[in-house]
């Protein structure tokens, strides 16, 4: 039946619609480069969404838990299969993802009679500097962008993805401490999933942080830490 | 998925760390002098820098003490390297369970972990030229308490109750730590000056009677390498905090 190639358009287009039709009540994770580090941010109800990969390497993601499972253990194992034989300098976003996720979020994705990943990622890779951080927008096809800017957002509609940037590059200041970009982020995730426009009134006075704390997950690539294991969870009471 | 590191390496077609059975003379290079005792604030492990090929100094920068996760390191004296690949396995491993199981793993597996790495260097161990006999310190997630082991080439494992040597220099350094043990000062109540100045002293002792352990020299600022292990973590002490310690301590 597929092997007709109109067939076959057809089946990968109602793939997509598939699991778009899956992803869409999912909420948004968020990855931004700061001077103290990556900051990865994701509110999973009895879910967990951010996740420590390898040394500088963290991973955000949306979608069905089994899913996010299985890509995590395949990130995990090809990085310290990498940096046992080789070096941990020589394991970074682009080759994971090159050798590794991508092709296997593709495959998954062209077998149409098996189930595809139901997953939208960010991978985070720490650098020496701001300007050497790298985040990798992945989606469920193996599609992957390399972000340009400091502030990545997985969200299942790329409209209000982009308009969470945009948003976001405007909001989030040099000054900021990570307790405000934080509470910023916040306020990104609360429009994202009440469908509310990015206009209007920007920061509110006070921030709330009570509605999604419940599964507030944060966690820092430091970058001022001196140990090889980068990742660390953050207590959203402990931030200054 | 078991978090088994070393079982993926097969898989992917990595050799393990190990020597195989060879004929033929081979040169034996050997790491020497590593000991461990309990302080009042922790455990310090300690070693000298050299590492020697029968009567030849190989190298006198040799890091001999190294970290292998937060909670836990190993001391080497024997093949270095044999020794040092058995270290960097362990490392991986434990950051591999960590990472993939989403909790440490137990004091009880490292220990475990340790112990096939040594069975797996048989080989090596039945021909001399691969012995390791490593000491292992790591603290128990759960009751935070440090504690040092030691182990013969072969994988058996032991709990020191006060302190533990390992290396062709270790012999010195137990008896004066037995001393200590008996008749006092007991090393388990030394604040961190007096501990790190016994460390260094137990060094210099241990030099003064094995060739191949290589001594240190305080007024040349020339100290050990030591580290020192809590519920905190792992310290390390630069040569400059050793002469700040060395000052402070009670002659």
């Amino acid at each position: 039946m597929t092997d007709e190639p109109y067939r076959w358009l057809e089946a990968v287009a109602n793939r997509r619609e598939y699991i778009r039709d899956q992803l869409k009540d999912a909420t948004p994770i968020f990855a931004v480069s700061r001077p103290e580090g990556i900051l990865l941010m994701g509110v999973g109800i009895g879910q967990s969404k951010v996740f420590e990969i390898y040394d500088r390497l963290a991973l955000a993601a949306l979608g069905h838990s089994v899913d996010i499972e299985r890509l995590r253990q395949t990130a995990i194992e090809a990085a310290h299969l990498e940096g046992f034989t080789r070096d941990p300098a020589d394991v970074t976003a682009r080759r994971l993802l090159n050798f590794s996720l991508c092709p296997a979020l593709k495959n998954s994705f062209e077998q149409v009679f098996a189930a595809p990943f139901l997953v939208e990622l960010v991978l985070a890779e720490l650098g020496g500097d701001r300007q050497s951080d790298v985040l990798a927008r992945v989606s469920y096809d193996g599609s992957v962008r390399y972000l340009t800017g400091p502030v990545a957002v997985a969200h299942p509609s790329s409209k209000s993805e982009s308009a969470a940037i945009e948003w976001l590059l405007g909001q989030l200041t040099e000054d900021l401490g990570l307790r405000e970009v934080v509470a910023r982020l916040i306020l990104a995730w609360r429009a994202l999933t009440t469908g509310k426009s990015f206009i209007g009134p920007t920061v509110e006075p006070s921030i709330d942080w009570s509605i999604p704390e419940p599964g507030l997950e944060l966690a820092l690539l430091d970058r001022r830490s001196s140990s090889r294991a980068r990742y660390r969870s953050l207590n959203p009471h402990d931030l200054a | 998925m078991n978090g088994d590191f070393l079982s993926l390496l097969p898989r992917h077609s990595v050799a393990v760390s190990g020597i195989e059975r060879s004929g033929g003379p081979s040169p034996r290079l050997e790491g020497t002098t590593v000991f461990a005792f309990h302080c009042a604030d922790g455990v310090l492990v300690a070693g000298d820098h050299r590492a020697t090929a029968g009567n030849v100094v190989f190298s006198d920068t040799t890091e001999k003490i190294l970290e292998l996760d937060a909670h836990s390191l190993i001391a080497i004296a024997g093949s270095p390297s044999v020794a040092l690949e058995m270290a960097r396995t362990l490392q991986t491993s434990f950051e591999f369970y960590r990472r993939s199981q989403l909790q440490p793993m137990s004091l009880a597996a490292k220990l475990r972990a340790l112990s096939r790495l040594l069975r797996e260097n048989l080989p090596g161990t039945l021909q001399g030229f691969g012995v390791v006999a490593p000491l292992f310190a790591g603290v128990d997630a759960t009751t935070g308490k440090p504690s040092i082991y030691f182990y013969d080439p072969l994988g058996a494992q032991f709990e020191a109750a006060a302190y533990a040597g390992s290396g062709s220099g270790s012999a010195s350094v137990k008896s004066v730590l037995h001393y200590l043990e008996k008749w006092g000062p007991h090393p388990a109540t030394l604040p961190l000056p007096e501990a790190v100045q016994l460390a260094n002293r137990l060094l210099m002792t241990a030099a003064e009677f094995d060739a191949a352990t290589g001594g240190v020299d305080p007024a040349q600022n020339d100290f050990a390498t030591l580290k020192l292990l809590n519920r905190d973590g792992i310290r390390s002490f630069t040569r400059n905090e050793q002469a700040q310690f060395w000052q402070e301590a009670r002659p």
